[in-house]
């Protein structure tokens, strides 16, 4: 089966000047855990993950600890987050995106869903335009 | 590519009833119990990306969604195969409700929510958005009412910025939404006059006066225009010519004429984004709309019956 086929066909993407703040919010509200970033042809050119937001707020954890429970105080995050709130999130996008063609097969998706532990990876044209994302349960619900 | 933009998106929640109990004291005796309901994303341009894909037609729904209800409205248009790129707001998208009568499904109880407001911050993110897709874009379909708080201008800005891109607009509104879409003469125009039988403060009452306030819209450059005239019967005036469209079907076999009309209105878009001559798109969509309200289901997608529904369709030239 190719990714187009299974993919979810869904736009919400950002671009690289709207802010952390911004970003937040349609992550909460659309129930994402990470947002694909375009360009004004709507060409993919980065990726930025809640995960990418706790690193940006408390760098170092993640390598130290692996686990956010550890935090000593959750304060610290608030206050940290809230002085990026207003940046762009081209400050902490990954720049290197990890993603397939839409003609690609779903396995290759699959690999690396499963490599990187990803939560999802975007799919994009032959022009490098966003079509759609692979999810984990996309995956999923076609396996089954 | 064609782009369905619903401002203002809703859930259709249909209740089919045997008789509506009405009461002034609170009794089990008033209780109306549903025989069945259905929960679906509705709202124009929504409907119109259903249908066109389900005739196969890649689409891409853009629009504004909020809250549990934008979450159904979102999973509804994926599930049918329809990409979105909404913007998500605060508060709650709309929820629409239908009560069907047994013998009176022609004649539908309706009742619709305003929807939440949406902030100019919100407009000017989903005009970015709505610019970068414009360049994929072939038609631009800006359907239904605007959110409260939304500059009536949005489908002038919107209708402008689609057609300096190079596609071809179609607006489906009413009131000032559409008088100033209009202003960006679209390429085919159709009011919606479920509540208001008026165009530009004109009435579009009978058929001479729906001829007169069309033609005027016509003069302004505007290619098409349809005008639902009754319930089986629309107008359609074009630079050369008009033409009254009409199905010979009865209204007592309406089932459900919620989204009929937006049938309508994607039948006539899908054959002409096929390339097919107006007139063949005019009795196509006509068929579909017809077979939409002759069925339960809100949105039919039967081509085979469509086509055989094409016979009872009849176009004549005024």
């Amino acid at each position: 089966m190719k990714v187009h086929q299974i993919m979810t066909k869904d736009l919400t993407s950002m671009e690289k000047d709207a802010l952390v703040r911004g970003l937040i919010f349609t992550l909460d509200n659309a129930g994402m855990s990470n947002m694909p970033i375009v360009d004004e042809e709507g060409k993919l050119i980065g990726f930025i993950s809640e995960k990418d937001l706790i690193k940006a707020a408390l760098p170092g954890y993640f390598e130290m600890l692996h686990s956010t429970s550890f935090i000593p105080d959750m304060n610290q995050l608030v206050k940290k987050l809230a002085q990026i709130a207003d940046d762009p999130i081209e400050k902490y996008m990954q720049h290197n995106v990890v993603c397939v063609e839409e003609d690609d097969d779903d396995l290759q998706a699959a690999d690396l869903i499963i490599r990187k532990d990803l939560k999802s990876l975007p799919v994009i044209d032959k022009d490098g335009r966003l079509v759609g994302v692979v999810k984990r349960i996309d995956l999923l619900r076609h396996l089954l | 590519m064609i782009i369905t933009v619903t401002p203002n998106p809703a859930i259709d929640k249909m209740y089919w009833v045997d008789r509506l109990k009405m009461g002034r004291v609170v009794r089990e005796e008033f209780l109306t119990r549903a025989i069945r309901s259905d929960t679906s994303a509705g709202g124009k341009g929504i409907n119109i990306s259903i249908f066109l894909a389900r005739m196969g037609v890649e689409n891409v729904a853009m629009g504004f969604v909020g809250g549990h209800t934008g979450h159904v409205v979102v999973r509804d248009l994926r599930e049918e195969g329809v990409t979105t790129n909404f913007v998500w707001v605060n508060g709650e998208t709309r929820t629409n409700v239908t009560v069907l009568e047994r013998e009176r499904a022609h004649i539908p109880i309706l009742i619709d929510e305003e929807g939440s407001p949406v902030s100019q911050e919100e407009i000017s993110y989903f005009l970015r958005r709505y610019k970068r897709m414009l360049k994929r874009a072939t038609w631009v379909v800006l359907a239904g009412s605007l959110p409260p708080k939304v500059d009536a201008d949005l489908y002038r800005v919107l209708a402008e910025m689609a057609t300096e891109a190079g596609a071809k607009v179609v607006v489906s509104a009413r009131g000032n939404a559409l008088t100033h879409a209009l202003r960006a003469v679209p390429y085919l125009v159709k009011p919606d006059t479920r509540e208001h039988l008026s165009m530009e403060g004109a009435p579009l009452t009978t058929r001479s006066k729906i001829i007169a306030a069309g033609r005027r819209i016509i003069e302004t450059g505007v290619r098409i225009l349809v005008v639902s005239h009754e319930v089986t019967g629309d107008i359609v005036i074009t630079q050369d010519t008009i033409w009254e469209i009409k199905a010979r079907v009865k209204t007592t076999q309406f089932k459900n004429l919620v989204g009929a009309d937006d049938v309508l209105l994607g039948g006539i878009l899908y054959m002409m984004d096929k390339g097919e001559d107006l007139k063949e798109a005019l009795r196509f969509g006509m068929a579909a709309g017809i077979l939409s309200a002759e069925s339960d289901k809100k949105i039919c997608q039967n081509m085979e019956k469509i086509e055989e529904e094409m016979a009872h369709i009849s176009l004549e030239r005024i």
